[in-house]
């Protein structure tokens, strides 16, 4: 912890914080919705902000990777003329937890991999993530520290966290230094403050305990022992195939990409909207065969995109224990439950080789 | 090159479909300029007694005259689409399949109802082959549009194959169900854009199921927010039961 890194802010000048930001970009926080529902929208004022939240109902994802995204225009009325478009704008995203930095960390992994997603690459380039650490649990669904995402580690310009009177503020980018420098409402961190931080983190280390009844680096094995597990079957019953999960997962990235012409029928656009994996026609091909046709067989394949196919090609577990998918899903399809049945199942199996 | 020449016509219906195309705004217009009305009763007088590239028909068939008559309107036309739910799935019509038709012809004519004679309800598809569906009670216009386009681009429209919930999700609503609502999302045909729950009301099913209902595990889901079985079975029938005569 390099202290010229960190600066503080009381926290009665947040809200002059947050009013000073706005007055120079578009601010993004979370807002509260009712019934314990959040979610990431435009910010007028300081009070919008929801500081104390459980992860928002749909990721800070949307920002990078909108729901529906133009990617060319084409006009066929004399000549076929066709116009690749990017969509971006300037952006602050106030208050990201940590889980949702792994998330976008997923996302530049697999969209700045051959081939590159220059839209994506470049709509990023123009967003400015502050996070917000989290000191307890948001609630019993998220297993945040079984994947490593609930100490802030890259991914952020400016990670605030919450040292009861003031927020200390680590910068981590120029973008980071220049918000702190335009607002000119921090102070630079003493001595004490990066002791009250380093106690906060040992603190963290006693209220973050593994969730899951394994450790990271098990994963491979387990699921290598895991596809025809008993528990994939179990989901068959169970899943609605309503596509929740995987419309909330901070690293899914799935799309279909369709054409709209405008009633002239000359002119149009082809766009790109997020899909999923759960639904019935992600894996129908032409001649009406389905390669998932069973939901146990997409469920399952929605856990190993998480924990299995993406370690051995990016080296990163896909899942940033942010608990949206088991948050959300009506059938109670609980990820940690899950990961916990495969275990059992898979060490009765290994006790049984043994004998 | 003409323009399409296009007809309106309706059965057992509100005539609701009709009155959100006639409602369609400022599209008007643009729409007018690639098609020719030439018969819709709802909105002009004029008839047209020659063949039509595309008829639209509202509402579903309940009786022998109605079956006679959409055969001539299929007869005549190149493209026929179902509109509204009426039309694509029977929908609210549809509940008279639960009884006998002799207990449904006195519960509306009295003694006299033997001069009314019916049959079960069929959606359209059900007498008549259909080549575009769009589904909704009322029809969402964007879709009626999209529909629309691609008829006159000669390419197939569609319908999505998964539930409501996966629109809805996408435009970041509070879960119906987290408000403490039943909500027909889970199961039934997305297309619509998620538009009930976007301003605030549930959904009703009305587009009809989607193709590959988990119905076990919806009612599964029920028993966890303590809503009785009977309870969805009835929503499912509102809109549903013309599906019965599918499968036969």
């Amino acid at each position: 912890m390099k202290i010229e890194q960190y600066r503080i802010i009381e926290k009665s000048k947040f809200d002059d914080f947050i009013n000073s930001l706005i007055t120079f970009s578009k601010v993004v926080a979370p807002v509260y919705k009712g019934f314990k529902n959040y979610i990431f929208q435009e910010i007028k004022s300081a009070e919008q902000v929801s500081l104390k939240y459980i992860p928002t109902i749909i990721p800070p994802k949307k920002y990078f990777m909108p729901q529906r995204e133009t990617i060319l225009q084409f006009d066929v009325n004399n000549e076929l003329k066709v116009e690749p478009i990017v969509e971006y704008e300037n952006l602050v995203l106030f208050g990201v937890h940590t889980c949702d930095i792994a998330g976008i960390k997923c996302l530049n992994m697999v969209l700045s991999d051959k081939p590159k997603d220059t839209a994506y690459l470049i709509r990023k380039k123009h967003i400015t993530i502050i996070g917000l650490e989290c000191n307890d649990y948001c609630d019993e669904y998220a297993s945040c520290s079984f994947v490593g995402a609930h100490i802030p580690t890259t991914g952020y310009d400016l990670m605030f966290t919450d040292l009861g009177d003031y927020f200390i503020v680590h910068i981590h980018s120029s973008k980071g230094t220049d918000i702190i420098e335009k607002t000119g409402i921090f102070k630079p961190a003493k001595d004490n403050n990066i002791e009250e931080l380093r106690n906060l983190r040992a603190q963290k280390l006693k209220i973050f305990n593994n969730e899951v009844p394994t450790e990271r680096r098990y994963l491979p094995d387990l699921f290598d022992r895991s596809f025809n597990a008993s528990v994939w079957k179990e989901l068959e019953q169970k899943c609605l195939s309503c596509g929740n999960c995987t419309a909330v997962c901070p690293t899914c990235y799935c799309f279909d990409i369709k054409d709209d012409v405008d009633l002239t029928l000359k002119v149009g656009e082809r766009y790109r909207i997020w899909f999923s994996c759960q639904l019935d026609p992600f894996a129908k091909v032409a001649g009406g065969i389905d390669f998932r046709k069973e939901r146990s067989a997409r469920q399952r394949h929605r856990f190993y995109r998480k924990f299995r196919y993406h370690i051995d090609r990016y080296g990163m577990v896909f899942c940033t224990g942010c608990g949206r998918c088991s948050r959300t899903c009506m059938a109670k399809i609980n990820l940690k439950e899950v990961l916990t049945s495969l275990i059992k199942e898979s060490e009765a199996k290994i006790w049984r080789k043994w004998l | 090159m003409s323009k399409p020449k296009v007809a309106f016509f309706d059965f057992a219906c509100c005539e609701g479909c009709q009155l959100q195309v006639a409602n369609i705004g400022e599209l008007l217009i643009d729409v007018l300029d690639i098609i020719q009305v030439v018969e819709f009763r709802e909105v002009m007088s004029e008839k047209w007694d020659g063949e039509f590239d595309v008829a639209f028909v509202e509402g579903s068939i309940t009786d022998e005259h109605a079956v006679k008559r959409i055969k001539k309107i299929r007869e005549r036309s190149k493209i026929l689409v179902a509109l509204g739910s009426c039309a694509t799935i029977g929908g609210v019509n549809g509940m008279k399949n639960s009884f006998q038709l002799e207990e449904v012809g006195r519960y509306v004519y009295g003694e006299f109802y033997k001069f009314f004679p019916t049959i079960h309800t069929k959606a359209v598809h059900q007498v008549v082959k259909v080549d575009y569906f769009i589904n909704g009670c009322p029809i969402y216009i964007p879709e009626f549009v999209t529909v629309l386009k691609s008829i006159l681009q000669g390419i197939p429209y569609y319908v999505p194959e998964y539930p409501v919930c996966v629109e809805c999700k996408l435009n970041e609503n509070v879960c119906m169900y987290d408000r403490g609502l039943t909500c027909m999302g889970p199961v039934t045909k997305a297309g619509c854009n998620s538009w009930c729950i976007n301003n605030g009301n549930i959904c009703y099913g009305c587009r009809g199921l989607t193709i590959n209902p988990n119905i076990e595990g919806f009612k599964e889901v029920l028993k966890n927010y303590k809503i009785p079985e009977d309870f969805l079975m009835k929503k499912i029938d509102m809109y549903n039961k013309c599906k019965e005569l599918d499968k036969q």
